[in-house]
């Protein structure tokens, strides 16, 4: 019977999990890699959950169905809860979580933020233990370790963060086991059952034993793994929706710490570039002068945006089509733009400053490499591409990019079929294939992420 | 007559859910079709749009969503060209297609139309003519 290590990794607009069976870093598989269903519903992606909850009338909605009721209602001053990530990385997080939800949240002003993310991770643990049951592999044998991934805690207190969310995930299973099978139903929980479950929850619950995986930690593993000349140093640059992190990660002995020195973060990121583009195309737009059509072409736009940007990035140009008129927009125009000229210089100072610290600490240490990689949304910008090759010169350590989506994932195995959407599962993927000694903090005792104590030098 | 009893044990809870289960590359290429599905479908209406233009501007443009739309599906689907238009290499039979018939083979080749492949395996060769040698003088 194999054992399991699972990892969650819960995103801004999507929730991922997946599988990979215990000491798969030093006998790696790729079949052994299961992201897990948490979407069988046949609607989109079923490897994604959305992550939203929806206080209606007498009943909380999750998933799909949440955001599929707020769109149904269609009041703006009614909106579904999203931003669970956004929320769980705040500096302050214990008051972030005993503020009242707002009234377009929850209108009948019941719930604690803490009360809506509890049940949002009832909702999400419910469903990977149903992708997990529905696994032909994971099924025959047991899910022996859990974890999650989240961001570098940007307040330093990681300890203290994991253990106020591994104290939620507690509450969360303890509420899961209460609801039963309702859990998943399409029509949610009735807030009558909530009320009544929800504080027994929160008052019998223990922590759940869970690791917390850094989602740069989780890139290098998935980057690293089965390599035989794995390099002992990393650097990660992650641009998100909102924020564009760089970090690197040193590997040494059988340990995997952050050099926090070099951890820089910048508030422009996936967003910052749609306004770019946005803004771009509507200077261009001679015949869109009032301020009315500015602004329906702003929202045809951001509609659009997600793959605008990929044809802009990826194709090095985008047609769309408004009111009968064709609009072209070029990588080049972008470019030229003063704002994304002046991110671009940011983004290089700093990878510079992060590079410049993990090469320190790779020669100091006689190593001879550092792998690049990037993840994350941004992951397929020519800026973002273009920064994690420079430097891949003679000059020891040498730099040398890694590709987001690492050659096992084009395994045949997988028929091809991994590639296209390991984007969107790398970090659940990475966190389940990172062993122990990877981990930022343990399941249960927590210590400190970038404790470099007891960490002597070595050499290739 | 009593029916024989079975001799096999009853499947576990475990077992039967997971001989429900569908095969890992079969989830993965839905996941990946269905956000393809989109792309396809606007392929469709962009080429129908070239198909009928009034005018060659209007073709033009309606030709340019059209790739951009298969391009985009493709990307869904993992497949990635092979090669740059116009860029001559040495011909390989085995990963080149010529388009022309020729009396010898050729030592290099133009590429005129782009390959397809997957994860390394080539779907579609890409389609090469003969590049003529300069004659010396």
């Amino acid at each position: 019977m194999t054992d399991w290590t699972l990892c969650i990794d819960f995103g801004t607009a999507f929730s991922k999990a997946a599988a990979a069976p215990v000491g798969a870093w030093s006998a790696f598989e790729p079949a052994g890699v299961r992201p897990l269903l948490l979407s069988p519903d046949g609607q989109g992606n079923a490897f994604l959950l959305d992550s939203a909850v929806f206080v209606d009338e007498d009943r909380v909605l999750f998933g799909r169905a949440a955001l599929a009721r707020a769109e149904e209602i269609g009041d703006k001053k009614r909106q579904a809860l999203r931003s669970f990530k956004t929320l769980l990385s705040v500096s302050d997080l214990e008051r972030a979580l005993n503020a009242n939800a707002p009234a377009t949240i929850d209108p009948h002003r019941v719930f604690q933020m803490r009360d809506l993310v509890v049940l949002y991770l009832a909702y999400l643990l419910a469903a990977v233990e149903r992708g997990a049951a529905s696994d032909t592999m994971i099924a025959q044998g047991r899910i022996a370790s859990r974890r999650y991934a989240a961001p570098a805690w940007r307040s330093g207190d990681s300890a203290g963060m994991h253990d106020i969310i591994v104290r939620l995930f507690g509450e969360a299973e303890e509420f899961r086991n209460a609801a039963g099978r309702r859990m998943l139903m399409a029509e949610g929980i009735p807030l009558r059952t909530i009320s009544d479950a929800l504080p027994k929850a929160s008052q019998n619950a223990e922590s759940l034993e869970m690791g917390l995986i850094f989602e740069a930690t989780a890139a290098a593993a998935y980057s690293s793994i089965g390599l035989e000349g794995a390099a002992s140093h990393l650097i990660v640059v992650d641009m998100g929706a909102g924020t564009t992190d760089i970090a690197a990660l040193a590997r040494i002995g059988s340990r995997t710490m952050e050099l926090p020195e070099a951890r820089v973060t910048l508030k422009q990121a996936g967003d910052f570039l749609d306004q770019v583009i946005a803004n771009r195309v509507i200077e261009s737009a001679s015949w869109a002068r009032g301020a009315e059509q500015k602004a329906e072409l702003w929202n045809v736009l951001m509609r659009q945006m997600a793959d605008i940007k990929e044809a802009v990035f990826v194709d090095g140009r985008a047609v769309l089509r408004n009111q009968g008129r064709s609009i072209t927009i070029n990588l080049r125009d972008v470019e030229k733009d003063v704002d994304f000229r002046e991110f671009g210089k940011s983004l290089r100072q700093a990878y510079d400053h992060a590079l410049s610290v993990v090469r320190d600490d790779a020669r100091a240490r006689g190593r001879s490499e550092v792998h690049a990689i990037a993840v994350g949304g941004g992951a397929s910008t020519p800026l973002i591409r273009e920064l994690i090759q420079r430097k891949a010169g003679s000059v020891r350590p040498r730099v040398i990019a890694r590709p987001a989506t690492p050659q096992w994932a084009h395994s045949r195995t997988f028929a091809g079929n991994l590639a296209p959407v390991f984007p969107q599962l790398a970090i659940a993927i990475g966190g389940a294939l990172a062993p122990d000694s990877m981990l930022a903090a343990l399941g249960g005792a927590s210590r400190p992420a970038n404790d470099r104590s007891g960490t002597p030098a070595e050499r290739d | 007559m009593p029916a024989p009893k079975s001799k096999t044990k009853p499947k576990s809870a475990a077992r039967k859910r997971a001989a429900q289960g569908v095969s890992m590359a079969g989830a993965l290429a839905e996941a990946a079709w269905s956000e393809a599905d989109a792309a396809l479908a606007q392929a469709l209406v962009e080429f129908d749009e070239a198909d009928g233009a009034a005018n060659a501007a209007d073709r033009e443009d309606a030709m340019a969503r059209l790739a951009q739309s298969l391009t985009r599906t493709a990307r869904k689907r993992g497949l990635s060209r092979i090669g740059g238009l116009g860029e001559s290499v040495a011909f390989d039979p085995a990963e080149h297609e010529l388009n022309a018939p020729v009396a010898k083979t050729p030592k290099n080749v133009r590429i005129q139309a782009r390959g397809v492949t997957r994860g390394g395996e080539i779907l579609e060769k890409p389609r090469v003519t003969p590049v003529e040698q300069k004659r010396r003088s």
